[in-house]
C-alpha cells in the first residue's frame, strides 16, 4: 500500500457501535487488505498481508503525504486524544528502543494511564511529529496536549519531580 | 561516514560559546549517536525543554545523520555542580 493510496489524514476511536460516523468512514476508507472481525466491538484490528497478520493499536492513524494542515490538525486532534500520549518506537508492552523503554517504565512505575503509538509503523506519523514539536528524535511525550521533552528530559524531571507535578496537574484538570 | 565527535563539539562551540563541554560517541566511533555535557551563559532564563531545543538548533545539520542524542546535562554555569576532583598535596 502507497502513501498516496491513503485518502486522507484520519484518527479513529474503535468504538462498540458502528453507527458512530468516524467508525463508518473508516470502513469505507479502508484499503482492501485490513479485514474486521466480525465482532464490531473488537477493539483491535487485524491487518491480513501476504505474508503475515499484524495487530494493530486501538487507535490507528493514517497518513498521507500531500496535506501538511490536515497532518497538523491530526496530530493536533492525537495529541489531545488523551492527557498522556507517547510517541515511541514500540509500543508499551514491547519497546524497542532503550529511550523509549525509559520512558514507558517511567510512566509505569508513575501509574498513570497513557496511550502509545508506535512511529516505526508510519513513516508520514514520524516525520510529521518531527516537524510538529520541532524534535528530532523518539520517543516524544505529550501531556495534556503539549510537547514535554523526550527521553533525557522525562528522566531528569522524572528525578527532580517536575513530571510528576506536570502529570498531577494534567489528570486534575 | 557519520558525524565525527570534533564536528560535535566544534558546532556546539562556535554556536553556544560553552564554559564546559563533553561530547562522547555513545556509538563506538560510528558517529551515530552522542552523549553530551553543555554549560553555557547562553542557557539564563530559559526552561529545560527550551534549553534541549538550543543544542538540536545547533546540531540541526548533523541530526540528519545522528541517530541519537542524549543530553545529560544543559545548564548554566551557575547550576552546574560537576564531581570535585580529589584535592592534590
Amino acid at each position: 500500500m502507497t502513501i498516496a493510496a491513503v485518502a486522507s489524514l484520519s484518527v479513529v476511536r474503535l468504538c462498540s457501535s458502528t453507527r458512530n460516523p468516524a467508525y463508518s468512514s473508516f470502513i469505507t476508507a479502508t484499503p482492501r487488505n485490513f479485514r474486521f472481525p466480525k465482532d464490531s466491538r473488537s477493539l483491535s484490528l487485524v491487518r491480513v498481508s501476504s505474508t503475515h497478520k499484524i495487530r494493530l493499536s486501538p487507535y490507528i492513524v493514517r497518513c498521507s503525504a500531500t496535506q501538511d494542515g490536515e497532518l497538523k490538525s491530526t496530530i493536533d486532534k492525537v495529541v489531545n486524544s488523551e492527557k498522556v500520549v507517547l510517541f515511541m518506537k514500540g509500543n508499551k508492552d514491547f519497546p524497542q528502543c532503550g529511550f523509549s523503554n525509559t520512558v514507558v517504565q517511567i510512566l509505569k512505575s508513575l501509574n498513570v494511564p497513557f496511550q502509545t503509538f508506535d512511529i516505526l509503523e508510519n513513516n508520514v506519523l514520524r516525520q510529521g511529529l518531527k516537524e510538529y514539536s520541532s524534535w528530532p528524535t523518539f520517543p516524544q511525550l505529550y501531556i495534556d496536549g503539549e510537547f514535554f521533552g523526550g527521553c533525557d528530559i522525562t528522566l531528569e524531571a522524572y528525578q527532580n519531580g517536575d513530571l510528576q507535578e506536570c502529570l498531577e496537574k494534567a489528570m486534575c484538570s | 561516514m557519520g558525524v565525527s565527535k570534533e564536528d560535535v563539539e566544534g558546532i556546539l562551540t562556535s554556536a553556544m560559546k560553552p564554559t564546559h563541554l563533553q561530547v562522547v560517541d555513545t556509538s563506538g566511533g560510528c558517529g551515530a549517536s552522542f552523549e553530551i555535557e553543555i554549560v553555557s551563559e547562553q542557557f539564563e532564563g530559559k526552561k529545560l525543554l527550551e534549553r534541549h531545543r538550543m543544542v538540536n538548533a545547533a546540531l540541526a545539520e548533523q541530526m540528519k545523520e545522528i541517530h541519537a542524542l542524549s543530553i545529560k546535562k544543559a545548564v548554566t554555569p551557575s547550576k552546574w555542580n560537576p564531581i570535585p576532583k580529589v584535592q592534590e598535596e
